[in-house]
Formats: structure tokens, sequence, C-alpha cells
């Protein structure tokens, strides 16, 4: 049956949103609501906010006042989540849980172990990013009952049906504990959908019946998504089926750790150094209003451009205020030195990000962007889309082989600045005038902050039959490893093959055979495949066998099976393998044996990767 | 506009009050019970016991926690060139700013534009308009407006604090 509320959830690197539709008002009259969240905004003090930042603090003794951190549903809350976290995890990092989301999407760490807060000493209690990705869920969730369930179970969030959104550039693994953590959240009725894809939908629910005007068969959408936390690309193509106007997303990016946080970051950097150049010295906590300030001067620098300079006060510490007080003007060529030529620099669509620099000895973390050139990253994005996949709709390309939209749609806290969509637009627009193109056109995307909940609430209804849907399925193509058979040579491992299982683009709720090949399975020990994907192999179809895949392959956790057949000790069993792409929109490979009698589920095997 | 030390000044005259005197001032009071319907239902039931000292306490602490407000006001600020000083109001002024607008609501008692002329009927309460120069005879009385003056037609304060209702601020230690 079908719930009465459709709930889009944006849960960001950086902020949370949650939109909500009432699916049972006639026709479709109501409109989709940013649900406001209510949330510890100071001690003591609980206040709805339009969104709930992405922060978990894990209070101690001296945190915080008895009772203090009650919440309306909850007197004693384990954790400080949202508004009050981030306030307070800006005095003391050491509690603090940021950016969760991008753990979840780091095959270096261990996701469903206790590693955050990362780096913080032993006995700070640990929580694991599944497990902080799942609180942020349960605060959205009562929340939302609190405003809107009044008392039925039936109206709670837990029975809603939930659009949750994750970054188009999630490989299974991330979708998957993503999965894992709305579960443990208590969410039954989830279903996934990309961020970018969600940013398209919001547009097309703000523009009503207008957008079969806006554009046209062969059309190419940019999506250009760039959050606190996290960049994000992905191509929508329009087609047309049965007389009708279709979408299709046909390619997206790779996972790329860089967001506003690292371009408030650069700034504050920036003015640390001119004020330690006059003897200055700053401690932690003027580092950190020093980071808030520079945002806040950024944001007025980059609203206003007749504004030549901000200035940027940190007030003294102690009772000293005047007394202490810095200032440092923010310049204009700050921002645009920054900003525009460090970020988003005029760069050439052949040019290349620059790759991570292999040291010895790496700082363990998170592995964030080596380059911090947004429009270098956008230019392998879009010169990598050289093959479209044999189910795709086709992709303009220039005479340079370059993927060329002829839309582009931004989405992102990072995009609200005029200036840097300025900027891209006119770097794109110079590789499009290259290619022998025209000009894109820029898509007039409504509330960046909100447009990624508010979208899937929108696909929620499309998945009811109440809206466009754009075709997508799988983001990449999946394969097994497979080491060849040959002489063992000591020190240089087997050479691996990949099998493909899963075809990009392969739709949700579908299953592929991978027909003449079957594997051998010993009965009661578990077997191990090695797991690897590509964002930008597109034509393989289920079996094929590739070699020498040079960087186009990665590889992810193992999947792993156990058979279990009564009866059969010690055997070999003899399997056939089976893709499928749920209705969720994870990933699920089965063995099968040749007479179809038993079915086994391969799990991603997780936890046993080592950092 | 009003210039900003004469905002301020008004705008912090019922804390003050509060704090140093136990009581709201006299004029503002007035306005309230004259916005406020539930007034009428108070003289039956008389309200819960309200702990006025830590409410006042409250209102200090939240524009010390957004504003420093009381670090600016306690400094001695006599050494300091204007530059020095306006450099730091302003963020004092805008942390103090969005706190009174969060936590309370500030309406003029008169509405018209000052230097309007205005006439006060009979019956208004003096609490509420303060008549200034040549007052004589009976009302009602006509008059160019000066100072439209303040009222607070909502307090909205986050619950006290179970503990700690005399800090307006804790004090504060780095731990290495």
């Amino acid at each position: 049956m079908n719930s009465r509320y459709v709930v889009g959830i944006d849960l960001g690197t950086t902020n949370c949103a949650l939109a909500v539709r009432d699916a049972s008002a006639p026709g479709d009259s109501a409109p989709i609501e940013v649900l406001q969240i209510a949330q510890l905004v100071n001690p003591g003090e609980v206040a709805p906010r339009p969104l709930l930042p992405s922060f978990l603090y894990v209070p101690g003794e001296m945190d915080f006042p008895a009772g203090s951190t009650a919440l309306p549903w909850n007197p004693r809350p384990p954790y400080v989540v949202g508004e009050l976290a981030r306030k307070r995890g800006a005095e003391n990092a050491t509690r603090l849980v940021a950016s969760a989301k991008s753990w979840l999407s780091y095959g270096g760490a261990q996701r469903t172990a206790p590693i955050l807060p990362w780096g913080a000493p032993e006995n700070v209690p640990h929580i694991s990013p599944v497990d902080a990705s799942a609180e942020y869920l349960r605060h959205l969730a009562a929340g939302f009952d609190c405003a809107r369930a009044s008392g039925r179970p039936d109206l709670t969030l837990a029975q809603q049906d939930v659009l949750l959104t994750v970054p188009a550039s999630f490989d299974e693994e991330a979708r998957e504990l993503t999965v894992r953590a709305a579960q443990s959240a208590g969410l039954e009725r989830v279903t996934l959908l990309e961020e970018p894809q969600a940013a398209f939908y919001a547009w097309l629910d703000a523009q009503g019946d207008r957008w079969r005007r806006r554009i046209r068969v062969g059309d190419l959408i940019l999506v250009c998504d760039i959050g606190g936390g996290t960049t994000d690309f992905t191509l929508i193509a329009v087609s047309e089926r049965d007389g009708d106007l279709a979408l299709e997303r046909v390619a997206v990016g790779d996972h790329i750790l860089l967001g506003g946080d690292n371009m408030d970051l650069a700034l504050a950097r920036l003015l640390q150094q001119r004020l330690e150049a006059n003897g200055q010295r700053l401690d932690t906590w003027q580092l950190l209003t020093l980071w808030h300030q520079c945002r806040i001067a950024k944001e007025a620098l980059l609203s206003d451009p007749s504004v030549r300079e901000q200035p940027v006060t940190l007030l003294g510490k102690g009772s000293r205020l005047i007394g202490g007080t810095i200032t440092v003007p923010l310049l204009r060529e700050d921002v645009n030195q920054v900003l525009l030529d460090g970020f988003f620099p005029a760069v050439r669509s052949d040019e290349v990000p620059a790759r991570p620099r292999r040291v010895g000895l790496q700082e363990l973390g998170l592995p964030y962007a080596a380059d911090p050139g947004v429009t270098r990253h956008l230019a392998r994005f879009l010169s990598r889309q050289a093959s479209a996949s044999a189910t795709t709709a086709s992709v303009r390309r220039g005479r340079g082989g370059l993927a060329c939209p002829t839309h582009l749609l931004f989405n992102g806290g990072v995009m609200k600045a005029e200036v840097l969509q300025q900027r891209i637009v006119s770097v794109l627009n110079g590789w499009l005038v290259e290619e022998g193109f025209d000009p894109v056109v820029v898509l007039d995307a409504p509330d960046l902050d909100h447009a990624v909940a508010r979208g899937a609430a929108y696909y929620g209804m499309a998945r009811r039959g109440r809206g466009i849907r754009i075709r997508s399925g799988a983001s990449r193509s999946y394969y097994l490893g497979i080491e060849s058979a040959m002489p063992a040579v000591p020190g240089i491992p087997a050479p691996l093959k990949a099998l493909c299982i899963v075809p990009f683009g392969m739709e949700e709720g579908t299953t592929a055979t991978i027909p003449d090949r079957e594997f051998g399975l010993v009965v009661g020990e578990p077997a191990e495949f090695r797991f690897l994907s590509s964002t930008v192999r597109k034509t393989d179809p289920p079996g094929a066998l590739i070699e020498d895949w040079g960087d186009e392959l990665e590889e992810l956790g193992p999947l792993e099976v156990t058979l279990q057949m009564p009866g059969h000790e010690d055997a070999t069993v003899p399997v056939t393998l089976e893709g499928h792409v749920t209705e969720v929109g994870t990933l699920e490979v089965w063995c099968m044996t040749r007479d179809r009698s038993h079915r086994w589920k391969l799990e991603l095997n997780i936890r046993e990767r080592e950092i | 506009m009003t210039p900003f030390f004469t905002r301020l000044t008004f705008a912090f005259r019922t804390f003050c009050a509060i704090l140093f005197r136990d009581r709201i001032p006299d004029d503002v009071a007035a306005a309230l019970v004259a916005v406020r319907p539930s007034a009428q239902q108070a003289q039956t039931s008389p309200p819960p016991a309200v702990n006025t000292e830590a409410t006042a306490t409250q209102i200090l602490a939240v524009l010390q926690r957004d504003g420093r407000l009381i670090d600016f006001l306690m400094e001695d600020i006599t050494p300091y060139a204007d530059a020095q000083i306006g450099v730091a109001v302003r963020n004092v002024h805008a942390g103090c700013r969005q706190t009174l607008q969060r936590y309370l609501t500030l309406a003029p008692v008169l509405h018209g534009e000052e230097g309007a002329h205005v006439t006060i009927e009979a019956g208004r309460d003096p609490a509420t308009v303060k008549l200034i120069g040549n007052v004589a005879g009976q009302p009602p009385f006509s008059g160019v407006l000066r100072h439209r003056g303040w009222l607070v037609s909502r307090i909205e304060l986050p619950a006290l604090p179970r503990t700690g209702q005399f800090v307006v601020a804790p004090a504060e230690v780095e731990v290495a």
C-alpha cells in the first residue's frame, strides 16, 4: 500500500534536508514542502531550522549543563546532532564527528567500525560512519514524527516512502552502507536516488509542464553539483520514446572530495598568513573564528560585485574585547585569486587534474582531491565520456571527442555565488566553441539548499506514476576479478581479468545472467570474489571478459559467499552468476546451481578491509 | 534611521531595568499589558512564579554569548581610538541585533514618522507616551513625534537552565 507521505531526504556531507509531499491530497494539489527540523541550537534551546547540519558531537561530562541537551522526543540523547554539535565541535574538535558521509564512501576505512571522531583519543567513545549517518536519519525521523505523525504509527517516517539521496559517484559499497544506515534508523521503505538527478527533478517540479518546451530531443544536460564537501557531475540526455521526451542519466563522475569547506579554509589560510606576517599569532579559537568570518566576508563579496573589500574582524579573546580586536581586510583580489583561479581556473578541455602524490608515509584520513581545480575535474569528466553505453541514448560530442552539454544545471551551496557560476559557464563555453558548438543554456535552479530533498520527493511521486522519471539504472559497470590460470611467477601476482556482471545503466528491478561461465564452489567454506567497478567503461555486456584496463577500473571490497547445501559435504558445486539491480537501487550478485534449484547471495564484505 | 547608539540605549533599557531595578520599565510594562490579551486572565489566576532575576541574567547571557555585549560594556574603552572601537562595535552590534530579533520582537509605541504631527487623545497612559516641551491644558494634545518609543511585543526565551542561572558567561579554560 502506498504511504500517505512521500519524503525526500538529502543526507548531505555538511547539511541534511527533508522535503515532504502529502500524496493523499486530491490530484497533485499538495506542494512539496520543506520540513523545518527541530534541533538543539544552544544548550537548553531547541529551535526549528530548515537544515540539519550533519555534525555529531559526543558529549563528555563537562560539555553541557545537566539536562540541557534534552530533545522533545528524548530527554537524554546519547549524542548531540545538528547546529549545537557544529558550534560546540568548533570549540572542541576532538569530540566532533564531521563528514561522516565522506567516510562512508572511502574504501580505505573500516566503515562499519567505530573510527569516528577520526584521530580522537581512546577515552572518547567512537562511532562508525554508518552509525553516525543513522543518527542523522534517526533525528530527522523523530523530527518528522513530531511534526507530521500526530501519534499515529502508520504516519511515522519509518512507514513512509523515503527517497534517500546519495552522490551519483557513490559506488556500490557506499550505497549499500547508506541503506544499512537507513535500516538501522528504522526506515523500512527506502529507495536511493542520485543527488544530481534529484536536483534535476527539483527543476522539473519547479517548471511544471513548461519543461517540455525548454529542452528538446538530442539535448544533453550537465548537472554540476558542488556542495560543502563534494563535487559531483552528471550528464542527462534527452531522447524520444513513443513520441514523447525521455530523460536518461548517461554519465556520472568519480567521487571528488572537494567543496565549499575547502574554499573557506583556503581563504582563512591566506588571511592567517597575512596576519602572521604582521607578527600576530592566532590561537585555535581565533583560527576557527577566522574561518567563520571568512565565510561571511566571502559571501558578502560574492553577492555584491561593487564591494572592493570586506573587513574580517576577530574580537579580542578574554574579556579584553576592544583591546584585543584584530582586523584584516578580505579583498576582492583575494577572492578572485583563491577561488576563481585556485578552484575554478580557466583551463583547456584537455587538461587533467594533478594526480595525488605517492608519498611513502601518508597521513591517514579522507582522500581529499589532490587538485583543487574544479574545472580541471570537469574537463576530465567530459573528455572521458568517450563511449556511450549500448543501451543509452547518444551523447553529443564535439570534434575533439569531448562530451558537449547543451544545458547546465547548478546545484549545491557553493553554486549560490553567481561569480563562480559565471566562471564555470565561461570556461565550458570556451570548450564548446572549440568543439564547434553554441554556448550552454543555464537552467534556473530554484532554492539550492533544498533542491535535492525537493527533487527526491518529486521522484517519489514519479515512481507512483505522477511525474516523469529519468531512466538511470546502475551508475557504474561492475566486474568480478578472475585470476588467470598461468604458471606462477614468484613475487608477481597472477594477472587479473575482469568479468562484467552488471553493465552500466542496467535498470532497477532487472537481472542479468552471465552466460557460459561456471565457477566451482566448495560447500561449507567461504568463497571470495574480487569486485571491481568502472564509471568509464560503458559498453561491456554482461559476461565480457576484459584485461589491460589501465586506470578505468577500481577495486571495491571483496564479495563473499558461503554455500550451505544439505547432503553435499566436501563437494564442489558448479554455479553460474547473476547480477541484479534492486528497486532500492543497490546491487545484488547471486550464485545459482546449474539446475537452478539453489541460489545464494554474494555479500559485500565491507568489514574485513584494513586501513 | 536612528543613530546606532540611540537605538542601543533604547533597546537595552528593558533588560537593564530588569537587572538593576528588578522590574520592567513602567512604560514598557504598561504597553505590554495593552498588547497582551492574556493579561486580563492573569488577574483571576495568578501566573506561575517566574524567577525574574534568573530571566534577567539569561537575557544578558544570550547577548554576551552571541554579541559579547557584557565584555564590551564592562571594558574601559577610553584608551582606544574611535576606529578601533568602531571595528569591534560592528561585530557586537551584528551579534546583539540578531539575538534581539530572535528572542524578542520590538515595535514602536507610536507608528507615525518621526517629525510628523500627532494627536494624543485623552485617556492615554502616560507610561506609553511622554509629553515634552510646553505641556499645558487638557488633552487632546497636538505635537511633533520626536521618538516613536519601543515596546516588546514578544519575548521567547529558551527554558531557563537548571544550573548556573546567574552565570552570564562561563569561564573558559583551554585544555592543551
